[in-house]
């Protein structure tokens, strides 16, 4: 199997406009409702587990409908209603102004006393992580739309041309470390892409050493090292070069719950991020390894490593991996046949097999027989 | 003879004043602190009963100066109608003159020898005459009393006429004691004239305290209380020593017309009634066979009298007409055992319940206005429920105050027994157990201990069962402990009512500030996001509370409502 860029699917959409007319309109809102005597509130729509759903039909994990509303004159809501609006605006100026501020610094930019109290607009920043995180669930738009970064984390290295801003560069001549993934990636375009296909890596070790080898050279493939979970914007990029740019996403994490764990965000979404799935998963990405059978296939056995934890047969268990496949084992978006089965084989064998284990075989050999073969043969995973 | 007449004499003066020591706590003088209380009681209840029989809102002032260890001055004045020169022994001097003991009234005092005690004591303590000064308009007297102790009569060692141009009417006593102390306790005068100003709103009264102080319990009310009547005794609520009494001072013709016209709810009928009863008494404790003796005596109890009197026979009518010669011959020659007999007889007999009319309750308004003006609480509440009977026949009634906040720093019961503050034995009264039994939680009072609450309850009746003679504990006796739990609890109730409007408004008012608070941010940013004017978005939102949140006046509506 030849991997190929196809035809784009979804068009370079950043808009400022956008965002600020989102915003101004929920102001109006609240202000005519004021102006009438009406009881202005917001709707949020409600997080974690309980309003979170697995779309079959998309294949993502999506947001429920659930709403709670949150009221002015409800002193319970008041303090949040006050802080949405002055998070409101303050995303206003920083777009407007068309400057980025990160979660920490959202939070000390609006951080005062209420005048004639002694109560602070925001005590601690896990007053106000949330209230953005609400704001991207109401408006619908990405904190990084509206301006506010998350933490970078995560490089790309291959043969693409990045424009961020006023700078343009192509991301294979920036030397063996790559271009570092900022934490909005919002307004990057991609004005030239001479690769083939997108290889997610989990570690940045071993994304070092496919960049060492040649790999994305030689199989014309842009490398991105998520160094563990991806970001958002790791995820949004992905995201964008799928659907915007057409190239088919390829996943390579550890042969463990918690690397498999990884692909199903890339693909499904997170639980915690429902609300986004939309703009920052990848249903289409592919899993090419490590799988369980690929301890077989090549011979792996002496480099596995046991479990942690204590596995489900076994008084007090199961915990640690052992309880984290067992979740996985049962989430909807788990349950295609060749995960099942992998998640299985790695329960009963209670084995766990890394990236870099494959260099028992030699430095080269993932970059030189395991990813070329298993990408040509189409051995993934869906 | 000569000697032995002496000796007599000697006898009779130790008596007195043996009888004195010896029933001290009965006449309470018992402890340094208690007898000085005493002292005041009885010279403040005189006044407050002379002021209340002659219609005059009373300001009585009582003064205790030291004059030593353990010794002081006492004085109480008041502005009543002021003593008849001539009856001036009698007030202060009779000893065991019983002028409360057989009436039938709900008084204040019932101490037994009132003032006259008072009296006694100084004159046992410092040797000292009590000087009385009184008008009743006329001359001013001034006289210094002593008890004569031989003749059991008040004696005026010393008296001096003054001229009144400015017509002052009252009374003022001033007397000499040694063993009592001054302590500003809970048993002391302070807490006696304060719990007194409470219960009688409508005097005032000021002390002034061994070291100058001035306490001032000021006049909440102008109403003056109607004196209580005298009641006829209720069958049922007499002892064989009170029918015996009487019997022997009536002045009837039979012993018949002696009941029927001096006890409530005895008529002619009921006579037959007695006498059928106390013929069955009578035969009941001829009978042998206890095993029958038991089975009749539970028929009459079941009011089967006529059936015990058949089932002896002939017998029956024999004893009938026996005892109902009893009936016709004079009360005083009626025997202590045929009193008994009688008693007996009204415990088995049914009477109709007594009238009521006597009790004089200190009422829900006047109960509010003392709570009111002495403890200055922000919520009072008061009530005072329909007279009841105990016994089988003894009327009582329960009031009871409650009054919550304001100065009001902690919980306290002040128990009263016909408007008279009870300061002693607190543990074994029924007013403590009752009010210890409410479950306050259920009226939003968390803890009682620590709640700023206080709880007045007077029980009412002419005969307040005390549990011992000291007078300072009513004993513990269902129908009163019932009806002061019922009373207790629909004040609490009211109470509660107060509590929760008075939270839901401090909710109303601190949700207010709270809204209003963050208006100056959610203005600011607003008008960010929209271009608006603040101050224009400020008052829509100011607008919009405002029409939200209904938070009325605070202190002024409070009491009112609770009233409602």
């Amino acid at each position: 199997m030849k991997l190929k860029r196809q035809k784009p699917k979804e068009k370079f959409s950043y808009d400022p406009q956008k965002v600020l007319k989102k915003l101004e309109d929920l102001a109006w809102k609240i202000l005519e409702e004021a102006k009438s005597g009406k009881n202005p509130y917001f709707d949020v729509p409600t997080r974690g587990l309980n309003n979170v759903y697995f779309d079959e039909e998309s294949r993502l994990i999506r947001l429920g409908d659930r709403l709670s509303r949150r009221y002015f004159l409800n002193v319970a809501h008041a303090r949040k209603f006050m802080q949405t609006l002055i998070l409101m605006a303050y995303i206003k100026r920083l777009v407007s102004e068309g400057k980025h501020a990160s979660l920490r610094e959202a939070y000390y930019a609006n951080k005062h006393t209420v005048p004639g109290t002694r109560e602070n607009t925001f005590e601690d920043q896990s007053e106000s992580d949330p209230i953005i995180e609400d704001l991207e669930r109401m408006l619908g738009v990405l904190r990084e739309e509206m301006h506010i970064t998350a933490d970078r984390r995560g490089y790309i290295y291959g043969d693409i041309v990045i424009k961020d801003g006023e700078d343009e560069f192509n991301a294979s001549k920036l030397g063996t470390g790559g271009w570092a993934v900022p934490g909005t990636v919002e307004h990057i375009q991609f004005p030239e892409i001479n690769v083939d296909y997108v290889l997610v890596v989990e570690t940045a070790a071993m994304a070092d050493r496919l960049i060492e080898e040649k790999y994305p050279k030689r199989e014309n493939c842009l490398i991105v090292a998520t160094q563990g979970q991806a970001s958002r914007g790791v995820r949004r990029l992905i995201h964008r070069l799928h659907y915007e740019e057409g190239l088919p996403i390829i996943v390579f994490t550890d042969g463990d719950p918690y690397g498999w764990y990884i692909y199903s965000t890339i693909k499904r979404g997170s639980i915690n991020l429902a609300y986004l799935s939309e703009k920052l998963a990848t249903p289409d990405a592919k899993f090419v390894g490590m799988t369980m059978d690929d301890i077989k296939e090549y011979n792996l056995e002496n480099v596995t490593e046991k479990l942690k934890g204590i596995p489900p047969d076994k008084k007090g268990g199961p915990t640690g991996d052992y309880k984290r496949l067992i979740e996985e084992l049962n989430y909807p978006w788990f349950q295609d046949k060749e995960w099942q089965r992998q998640l299985k084989l790695a329960l009963k064998w209670g084995v766990r097999i890394e990236q870099q284990a494959l260099a028992n075989k030699s430095l080269e050999f993932v970059a030189k027989e395991y990813l070329p073969e298993k990408i040509r043969e189409g051995k993934l995973l869906p | 003879m000569a000697e032995a007449k002496d000796l007599f004499k000697e006898f009779k003066v130790q008596s007195v004043s043996e009888f004195f020591r010896r029933n001290a706590a009965m006449l309470g003088y018992t402890g340094k602190i208690r007898s000085l209380t005493t002292i005041i009681h009885e010279a403040v209840t005189n006044s407050l009963d002379a002021c209340e029989e002659a219609g005059i809102l009373p300001t009585i002032r009582v003064e205790i100066e030291e004059l030593g260890k353990e010794h002081y001055k006492v004085i109480v004045e008041d502005n009543g109608p002021g003593i008849p020169e001539e009856y001036i022994p009698h007030v202060f001097g009779k000893m065991l003159a019983g002028t409360k003991a057989h009436r039938n009234i709900q008084s204040r005092g019932q101490q037994g020898i009132g003032i006259s005690g008072a009296v006694m004591f100084a004159q046992i303590t410092t040797g000292k005459p009590t000087r009385v000064i009184t008008s009743t308009g006329g001359e001013i007297v001034e006289a210094w009393v002593k008890i004569d102790v031989q003749k059991n009569e008040g004696k005026i060692v010393k008296k001096v006429k003054h001229p009144n141009p400015k017509g002052w009417r009252g009374t003022r006593i001033e007397m000499e004691v040694k063993d009592v102390k001054y302590v500003r306790s809970r048993q002391g005068v302070y807490w006696y004239l304060k719990l007194t100003a409470i219960a009688n709103p409508h005097a005032y009264i000021e002390l002034v305290e061994p070291d100058g102080k001035l306490v001032v319990f000021p006049r909440s009310s102008e109403e003056i209380p109607k004196p209580p009547v005298e009641m006829k005794p209720h069958p049922k609520g007499v002892m064989v020593d009170d029918v015996y009494t009487m019997a022997h001072r009536s002045k009837r013709s039979s012993v018949k017309r002696f009941l029927v016209s001096e006890f409530s709810r005895i008529s002619e009928k009921k006579i037959e009634e007695l006498i059928k009863y106390v013929a069955a008494i009578r035969l009941l404790k001829s009978e042998q066979n206890e095993e029958i003796k038991e089975k009749l005596r539970e028929k009459l109890i079941n009011g089967d009298v006529d059936s015990v009197l058949r089932s002896f026979g002939r017998k029956w009518k024999k004893e009938v007409e026996k005892v109902a010669k009893i009936m016709e011959k004079p009360p005083e020659k009626l025997t202590w055992q045929e009193a008994e007999e009688i008693v007996e007889a009204f415990k088995l007999m049914k009477f109709l319940a007594p009238p009521t009319h006597g009790l004089r309750p200190i009422g829900e308004e006047n109960i509010k206005r003392g709570l009111t003006g002495i403890l200055k609480p922000e919520f009072v509440t008061a009530v005072t429920r329909s007279p009841k009977v105990y016994a089988g026949g003894i009327p009582f009634q329960v009031e009871v105050g409650l009054a919550y906040g304001g100065q009001i720093s902690g919980s306290e019961i002040l128990r009263y027994a016909n408007r008279v503050p009870l300061l002693f034995d607190a543990g074994s009264c029924v007013i403590t157990s009752a009010v210890r039994s409410i479950d306050w939680k259920r009226y939003k009072i968390d803890s009682f201990d620590s709640a700023p609450l206080v709880v007045l309850v007077n029980v009412i009746s002419v005969h307040v069962p005390y549990t011992s003679t000291g007078k300072q504990s009513i004993a513990d006796i269902e129908e009163i402990y019932n009806e002061i739990r019922l009373a207790l609890m629909d004040a609490a109730r009211k109470l509660a009512l107060y509590l929760g409007g008075k939270y839901r408004r401090m909710y109303q008012i601190k949700r207010r500030k709270t809204l209003e608070k963050y208006l100056p941010e959610i203005a600011r940013s607003l008008h960010i996001l929209t271009g608006e004017p603040e101050e224009k978005i400020r008052e829509y939102f100011l607008k919009l509370i405002e029409s939200k949140i209904e938070v009325e006046e605070v202190e002024s509506v409070e009491v009112e409502e609770a009233e409602a």
